[in-house]
């Protein structure tokens, strides 16, 4: 049982308030998600729940809070350890041991729990989370699906009546996510557990959740209600929703299951009114040469063969999409092509010129690559700072750039932003031109003096993508880009890479992100056990797989429509 | 992660099925390998005599040889102790020959104008220099076979309880200098895509502040997993006395051995006495402080009281004076001599192979 009153929570030194004025009445046994955009405080309100917040951050919490009968304020975090067990982010940084067991035992040997009673309970935890065949396993060999598992297990093994979990699979591939859900539904289905996790990829956990609690960041008054009624309430929203809400299907649909009720009759309809056709996609012509060129490229790693014999050739002016499991070889690609990993054999070439002999910083004048982390990436002091970093790191001279901004921001912003005509010219023009046109561009000009660490995580990313293309270079590699990511980030994200795109450059993303995967790509490529196993139009390699399907073509099967825009532009 | 990482993962599984094969043999108890350590430290410390020297690298050599081949490739050697062994013996030899200008035999000399390096240069000094290299590079492959074959977690398990949340945070930093190395490794590579290049101490400016603003997250991050999951850093009960009783313990000790030792008071050794006591009894109650249990604590089976009796065996004939000890004295200088082998202290330093035949 989980209460809050009139909950309000400053950080120290913040202006204004993290959460203001929660209340909120959860009921056990459900299995509850937490959705908001990015910086509503999902995160806050869930470290409130077991006194992570205030006793670790500090400042100023006013209100009450009530779980099972506790105020985690006055009880402490350890006290509450035994009725709520949280599960963190990402799961390497929460491990305290490095072996499956021990690591389950951690809890308890803490609470001093006999020996006896220990080996029992361990393997309880163990069989629960089907970890028993793992138990002796040192954590480093595991996969990311079985690491966040274990810390699953860990969590629960003082037996916790409360689970919280703060987005659990941002992390994983499609596969693997799956596989650490259906253990939370189990858990919440046999054992009653209540819950309660914070998740962006509304389409991987709507389907089983019970209900909703809705964040807002505009001070709004926070929306809890059954999953049904929330959904139809707020903008957030996976595509089979957005669809659903447009057509106006009720009850509207969560599942694909029930989505099919609606959307084989609607297709029925539009067809026999209109003649329908698969919905025109951009089309792209493979003219010229390619601007990345990858021929047979081979890969070992400690006596494995990471990459067997892969080529791949991307285009200037399209956007290709790597997908496959976590250990497929996807990053290992997109680093052997920026030369951070140096093949055993195959030929490399970026915009004709061989890899060969050349230094990363050399070739990365020509690609722009943005690495899982962005955080890697940042290190000056402002935002501006770092695009100069970079500039100056390639020997380019550049002046005061903050005039151009202020000149720009007179008189230019809106053409230079729109058409990016500044682009086009040689960068050693004028480089001041090319900073200040870019932070426009990607919607940071406002924050050019801000500490890129205190930004939120989507314009963290923006920052990172600004200082690894400030170069021009003519091809961009992004790897996983869209952790941590809200809808509306996301969005902004594919609008900025459909610009690049239309601009000429040549795009290579690796994701696990069917539904990105589905708004960008103009060609997907599925990478299993360092080999290329499927490739071509989105429509045909996406729609086929059961893993890599989204959401919209799983509804509308055979039509090659893949996201919500390519259903609701037919109507 | 990082596809990359995975696949060394995924290699290291047959090094796995060998590691249930080797605990099915069952490891040996980390006290019975402390106490092996110990034999070898307190040996190497004492003597210089050659063939004890000899005996002693050798059966570290040969434990360390059937060691290996259960724990193949487990870690990454840093250092072949063969490779330092020999740049040790060479160094130690050299040094000493040039630093001390004691003995008969007589190679060459040089003027005695020159500061420190001037005077005779002989064999006694090479000797005694290469001896010490080699009872040096015995303690450090003596310490490579431990680091191999205990686990640093097993060792401070070890440790008393009222030390625990010590033990907890050095457990921890074990983990996070392997992850630091990692995230270093990442950075570094971060920044050279963005055409970074390593020059000069400035350049590093990039890699540092990523480095500690992740470091200090992974941290917290930590802190709040361990809290979460009930773990205490102690310091809510009232009770003061353990930490009287173990300081009081401690200036006690510090005091008797003083008297006992500089001014030879026999007050000295009951203060001793009162103060180990003290400090014992401050310890059991402040690991009453922090009530924790151990999962699946280590056994000791009679193998582990093989190897601690052979350990103790050596050990016993270098300190006690059982035989007539003599031989491990060995002292090159005036004149080189012969060294002299006891075989019965010989015998008992074999008592240190205990750990090869298990």
């Amino acid at each position: 049982m989980i209460r809050l009153e009139q909950l309000t929570y400053t950080y120290p030194g913040a202006a204004s308030p993290a959460l203001s004025n929660i209340s909120l009445d959860l009921p056990d046994s459900q299995l509850i998600l937490l959705i908001g955009p990015s910086g509503a405080g999902k995160s806050t309100l869930l470290r409130c729940l077991n006194g992570l917040t205030p006793h670790f951050s500090g400042g100023a919490l006013r209100g009450n809070v009530r779980v099972e009968g506790l105020d985690p304020v006055a009880a402490t975090p350890r006290v509450l350890s035994r009725h709520v067990g949280f599960v963190f982010q990402d799961p390497e940084a929460q491990f305290v041991t490095d072996r499956v067991e021990d690591e389950i035992a951690f809890a308890l040997e803490n609470a001093a729990m006999p020996p006896q009673a220990m080996r029992v309970r361990v393997e309880e935890t163990l069989e629960l989370l089907d970890l028993t065949p793992l138990r002796d396993r040192p954590l480093k060999q595991l996969s990311g699906g079985e690491r966040q598992r274990v810390a699953i297990a860990a969590a629960l093994a003082l037996r916790p009546s409360i689970l919280v979990l703060d987005e659990p699979t941002s992390q994983l591939d499609p596969k693997s996510a799956e596989d650490v859900l259906n253990a939370l539904v189990r858990l919440n289905h046999d054992l009653g557990l209540t819950v309660i996790l914070a998740e962006h990829r509304l389409e991987r956990v709507l389907p089983y959740v019970d209900s909703i609690i809705y964040l807002p960041d505009d001070g709004s008054p926070v929306i809890f209600d059954d999953a049904r009624s929330v959904m139809r309430q707020v903008e957030l929203a996976p595509p089979l929703v957005t669809v659903g809400k447009a057509l106006d299907w009720q009850p509207l649909p969560l599942t694909i299951k029930e989505g099919l009720r609606f959307s084989r009759p609607w297709l029925t309809e539009q067809c026999a009114r209109a003649g329908l056709g698969p919905r025109h996609r951009r089309h792209f012509a493979h003219t010229g040469a390619p601007y990345l060129h990858a021929h047979n490229v081979k890969v070992r790693y400690g006596g494995q063969e990471v990459l067997r014999s892969v080529d791949l050739e991307v285009w200037p002016g399209e956007i290709v999409v790597l997908m496959g499991r976590n250990g497929a070889g996807k990053t290992t690609l997109l680093r052997a092509l920026v030369g951070l990993v140096r093949p055993q054999s195959g030929d490399i070439r970026i915009d004709g010129k061989p890899n060969t002999g050349r230094d990363v910083a050399d070739i990365c004048q020509q690609v722009g690559y943005l690495p899982q982390d962005p955080n890697t990436l940042l290190f000056a002091e402002s935002v501006g700072e770092e695009l100069t970093v970079t500039l100056r790191n390639h020997g380019v001279e550049i002046g005061d750039w903050r005039l151009e901004i202020e000149r720009l921001s007179d008189w230019e912003i809106g053409s230079v932003g729109e058409t990016g005509a500044n682009l086009q010219s040689p960068i050693s023009q004028s480089p001041n031109r090319s900073i200040a046109g870019l932070l426009t561009r990607l919607n940071l000009l406002a924050k050019a003096d801000a500490y890129p660490r205190d930004l939120s995580v989507g314009e963290r990313q923006r920052v990172a993508l600004a200082a690894v293309t400030v170069t021009r270079p003519g091809a961009l590699l992004l790897d996983e880009p869209t952790r941590g990511l809200d809808y509306a980030t996301k969005r902004e994200l594919e609008r900025l890479l459909h610009g690049w795109r239309d601009d000429g450059m040549a795009i290579l993303v690796v994701t696990h992100d069917v539904e990105l995967a589905a708004a960008i790509a103009d060609r997907v490529i599925l990478m299993s056990q360092g080999e290329i196993i499927a490739e071509g139009e989105p429509a045909e390699v996406m729609a086929t797989s059961p893993l890599f399907a989204p959401q919209v073509a799983k509804l509308f099967p055979e039509t090659g429509w893949l996201t919500a825009d390519d259903v609701l532009g037919v109507k | 992660m990082d596809d990359a990482m995975n696949a060394p993962a995924r290699a290291s599984e047959t090094r796995f099925l060998k590691e249930t094969w080797f605990r099915q043999r069952r490891p040996f108890h980390p006290l019975a390998w402390t106490a092996w350590i110990a034999a070898i430290v307190v040996i190497l410390t004492l003597t210089r005599n050659p063939f004890y020297l000899a005996l002693v690298i050798g059966a570290t050599a040969i434990v360390g040889w059937r060691t290996a081949a259960v724990t193949e490739g487990e870690q990454v050697v840093l250092l072949s102790p063969l490779r330092f062994g020999l740049v040790v013996v060479t160094t130690a030899a050299l040094f000493n020959m040039a630093m001390v200008h004691v003995g008969t035999t007589v190679i060459f000399t040089l003027p005695v104008w020159i500061p420190l390096l001037g005077g005779a240069w002989t064999l006694e000094a090479l000797v005694y220099g290469a001896l010490n290299g080699l009872a040096l590079a015995g303690l450090f492959a003596a310490f490579t076979v431990i680091n191999r074959v205990v686990p640093v977690r097993a060792l401070l398990r070890l440790t008393p309880r009222a030390f625990y949340p010590v033990a907890v945070v050095v457990s921890i930093a074990v983990t996070f200098v392997p992850t630091t190395i990692q995230q270093i490794q990442q950075i570094r590579e971060a920044q050279a895509v963005r055409g970074h290049r390593l020059r000069g101490v400035r350049s590093w400016l990039p890699l540092i502040v990523p480095l500690l603003e992740g470091g200090m997250e992974r941290s917290l991050q930590l802190a709040e997993a361990m809290v979460a999951r009930g773990f205490a850093s102690g310091g809510e009960a009232q009770d003061r006395w353990p930490q009287v009783l173990v300081l009081a313990g401690f200036v006690a000790i510090v005091a008797g051995w003083l008297l006992k030792l500089v001014w030879r008071q026999p007050l000295g050794g009951a203060l001793l006495g009162v103060g180990a006591v003290a400090l014992l009894v401050g310890l059991w109650r402040a690991g009453r402080r922090h009530p924790h249990t151990v999962y699946r604590p280590d056994l000791w089976h009679m193998r582990d009281w093989l190897v601690a009796a052979g350990a103790l065996l050596a050990m016993a004939a270098y300190m006690l004076p059982v035989f007539e000890r003599s031989t491990i004295f060995y002292y090159p200088y005036p004149a080189l001599s012969w060294p002299v082998f006891d075989w019965r202290i010989g015998l008992a330093t074999l008592g240190l192979l205990a750990p090869a035949l298990g």
